[in-house]
């Protein structure tokens, strides 16, 4: 206060010296006054209120106003005034009037003479018969700039305000300015955290939405992983009745939490029209029409739908404005362009669908933030970019892979949100081989056979009821093998059996080299029927969870998988992904 | 698993015949039980095909006593499983043939009331 004093004592048209002490201690008390009860209150309204009453009650004037600056449409906005005219809601421009030239260039401005002042702004005065005789405005200072204007019209007691009332108001700005800024700041880190809260649930919703990760053998991977807190992208993946699996990936144009209900909404949608297992082309044109019903701000979904079997030998897919899916066999890549546009723009499309068979090959499905990805030099990777890493993790594991694939996108710089799906066999090499033997198909090695059959179960821990119907059912694929593969064929050969077990599921792959069945004569006929012909097969359906006929490569025999699910074993190896 | 051996044998009762089957029926030997079964049946009497001693049996030993069901019908004859072992029961169960046959516990129910 020092330096007040001193400033103080300088200033020309002052008070004596006893009276000028008795106003710099008035002024010390009403500054420490202020400053105290500003600094409690964190409420804008509150401290505004608060600062221009007592400026007004301790300067003695006839009018205060506080205005405050819109920093993006830098218009001075009065905010609160005492005096007999109401001016709050005025807006003046940056520059326009004292208010404007004060905070434009950051400067008290004194204003002993209103009317011989052209800059005065005096519409007030005009509407309300009000005498603006005298003005002085300080800046609201803060480090980054000017955050409003306080200003002060007419001094009671009828003389012009003085060089030393322009000091002291450029005084009580001080802390005015500091508690207006914090309490502007509680708001935002309020309003700040209150988006956080709601943020977090919507990533938490859709997390929810995304499905849980198998740990038995599982044609499907996928991986989401949004640029921000929430996404716009989805994936997903589900069992129909019928054995078949089918898969989603999805990409809500635009971002932020409306996006992100879009993408909840058409989840949860293409979940629906897919469980009815519509071929997908009629599955996304069922999706369509209904988000059309329900979507008319511009926003769309760009979708890829399909099914698959469990041993992901064929697939079946149709895009929806998505991006193309790339099918890696061998070195070779093939891609495979959506068939018709974005779900969510106009009703009644038709799309085109792809059906292929795998072949030990791998589906890959991304959604555009995978080739948005940029190289080093910042441009987006494109499909090349992500055919290389494809190539370049080619060998690991289905999930190794996708994890891979993830870390090699996120180490590049990813812009969007990202999604990945792969659809490929499971592999069994890290399974737990139970069994593995040969022998010649004939009736009289059957009971042999069942016998290996039961101890490898026996050797799991399988229940022996459940056991008891595996051995039936194996028996049965056998049975088939000789009597319909070789011997109605007039030749002979070898049955092969594999029994392996991964997670706590149960495969039995069994193959011959006898002439190639024809897959659509093998239908299981209804059970409880007292006719002959076609029992064993009902039963291989009645206790597997899952089977299938295909050719060996080169139609040098047939291959059969059953496969079992098994509750209670392979717990205990808590593969922990 | 029961170690009885594959065995096949007829046995005539007073008034009933009754086809004495043991050990695992698959289609190694199903041929002859079925020939079994329909020859007990061409004697006239009610037949009842005892399964107590039979550790396994798969569909094409299930066939063979379906035949022998149908045949039966159509001759107007009892036909029965005679104490079948729980291992042809959860097979019967399995294929939803259970009420299908008639299941008695002892060759003597074959001579009762139905």
């Amino acid at each position: 206060m020092k330096a007040l004093r001193a400033r103080g004592a300088a200033t020309p048209g002052l008070a004596p010296a006893p009276a000028a002490q008795q106003r710099d201690a008035d002024t010390l008390e009403f500054l420490a006054e202020l400053s105290q009860a500003l600094a409690v209150s964190l409420d804008l309204g509150q401290t505004l209120a608060e600062t221009v009453t007592r400026v007004a009650d301790f300067m003695r004037v006839e009018a205060a106003s506080l205005f405050l600056l819109d920093p993006r449409t830098l218009v001075l906005d009065c905010r609160v005034c005492v005096g007999p005219v109401d001016i709050s809601g005025v807006r003046l421009a940056l520059g326009q009037g004292i208010v404007g030239a004060a905070a434009a260039e950051n400067a008290t401005q004194l204003v002993p003479d209103a009317a011989a002042d052209a800059r005065v702004w005096r519409a007030a005065d005009d509407a309300s018969g009000f005498v603006t005789r005298s003005i002085v405005c300080a800046p609201l200072r803060t480090a980054a700039g000017p955050i409003g204007v306080l200003e002060i019209v007419n001094r009671r007691d009828g003389r012009p305000f003085a060089e030393a009332d322009a000091k002291l108001l450029e005084l009580v700005a001080a802390p005015a300015a500091l508690a207006i800024n914090n309490a502007r700041m509680s708001e935002t880190l309020l309003e700040q955290q209150r988006l956080k809260r709601e943020f977090e649930l919507a990533r938490r919703l859709q997390k929810s939405l995304l499905p849980r990760r198998r740990r038995e053998p599982f044609p499907i991977v996928g991986v989401n992983r949004p640029a921000h807190e929430i996404s716009g992208d989805f994936y997903d993946y589900f069992e129909l009745a019928d054995g078949r699996i089918g898969f989603v990936v999805g990409d809500v144009s635009g971002k932020g939490l409306d996006a992100a209900f879009l993408m909840v909404r058409a989840a949860s949608l293409l979940r629906w029209a897919g469980k009815d297992g519509l071929e997908p082309a009629a599955w996304l044109a069922r999706a369509n029409d209904e988000l059309c019903e329900t979507t008319q701000d511009g926003r769309f979904v760009c979708a890829l739908v399909g099914y698959c079997d469990r041993l992901a030998t064929e697939v079946r897919f149709a895009g929806a404005g998505f991006p193309p899916v790339v099918v890696a066999r061998g070195g070779a890549f093939e891609e495979f362009a959506s068939g018709g546009p974005p779900l969510g723009i106009l009703p009644g499309m038709a799309y085109g669908q792809h059906a292929l068979r795998l072949e030990g090959g791998t589906l890959y499905a991304f959604s555009d933030g995978a080739t948005d990805v940029r190289d080093a030099d910042g441009r987006p990777i494109g499909n090349a970019g992500v055919r290389e890493l494809i190539a370049r993790h080619a060998g690991e594991t289905l999930e190794t892979r996708l994890r891979a694939l993830l870390a090699e996108l996120k180490r590049l710089h990813l812009v969007d949100d990202t999604t990945l799906l792969l659809v490929e066999a499971p592999r069994t090499e890290d399974a737990d081989v139970l069994l593995d033997c040969r022998m010649p198909a004939r009736p009289e090695t059957l009971r042999e056979l069942r016998a290996r059959v039961r101890a490898a179960l026996d050797g799991i821990g399988a229940e022996p009821r459940l056991r008891d119907r595996l051995v039936l059912a194996v028996d049965e694929a056998a049975a088939n093998v000789v009597r319909h593969a070789y011997a109605a064929q007039g030749c002979a050969g070898d049955i092969a059996l594999r029994v392996v077990r991964s997670g706590n599921v149960v495969r039995f792959e069994m193959s011959d080299s006898a002439p190639c069945v024809e897959r659509e004569r093998l239908r299981p006929q209804p059970l409880g029927e007292s006719r002959c012909g076609g029992l064993g097969l009902a039963l291989i359906d009645e206790v597997m969870d899952h089977w299938q006929v295909d050719p060996l490569p080169g139609r040098r025999g047939n291959r059969l998988v059953m496969q079992k699910r098994i509750e209670g074993i392979g717990d205990e190896e808590g593969e922990g992904t | 698993m029961s170690g009885h051996p594959n065995e096949v044998a007829l046995e005539r009762a007073d008034g009933y015949a009754v086809v004495r089957l043991g050990g695992e029926v698959d289609l190694s030997w199903s041929q002859d039980v079925r020939r079994a079964v329909l020859d007990a049946l061409s004697l006239g009497t009610p037949v009842g095909v005892d399964l107590s001693a039979v550790g396994y049996i798969d569909s094409s030993g299930i066939a063979a006593l379906v035949e022998g069901l149908q045949q039966a019908r159509r001759s107007g004859q009892r036909f029965a499983l005679v104490a079948a072992s729980d291992a042809v029961r959860a097979v019967l169960e399995l294929a939803r043939l259970d009420r299908v046959f008639t299941l008695v516990p002892d060759a003597q129910a074959l001579l009762e009331p139905a």
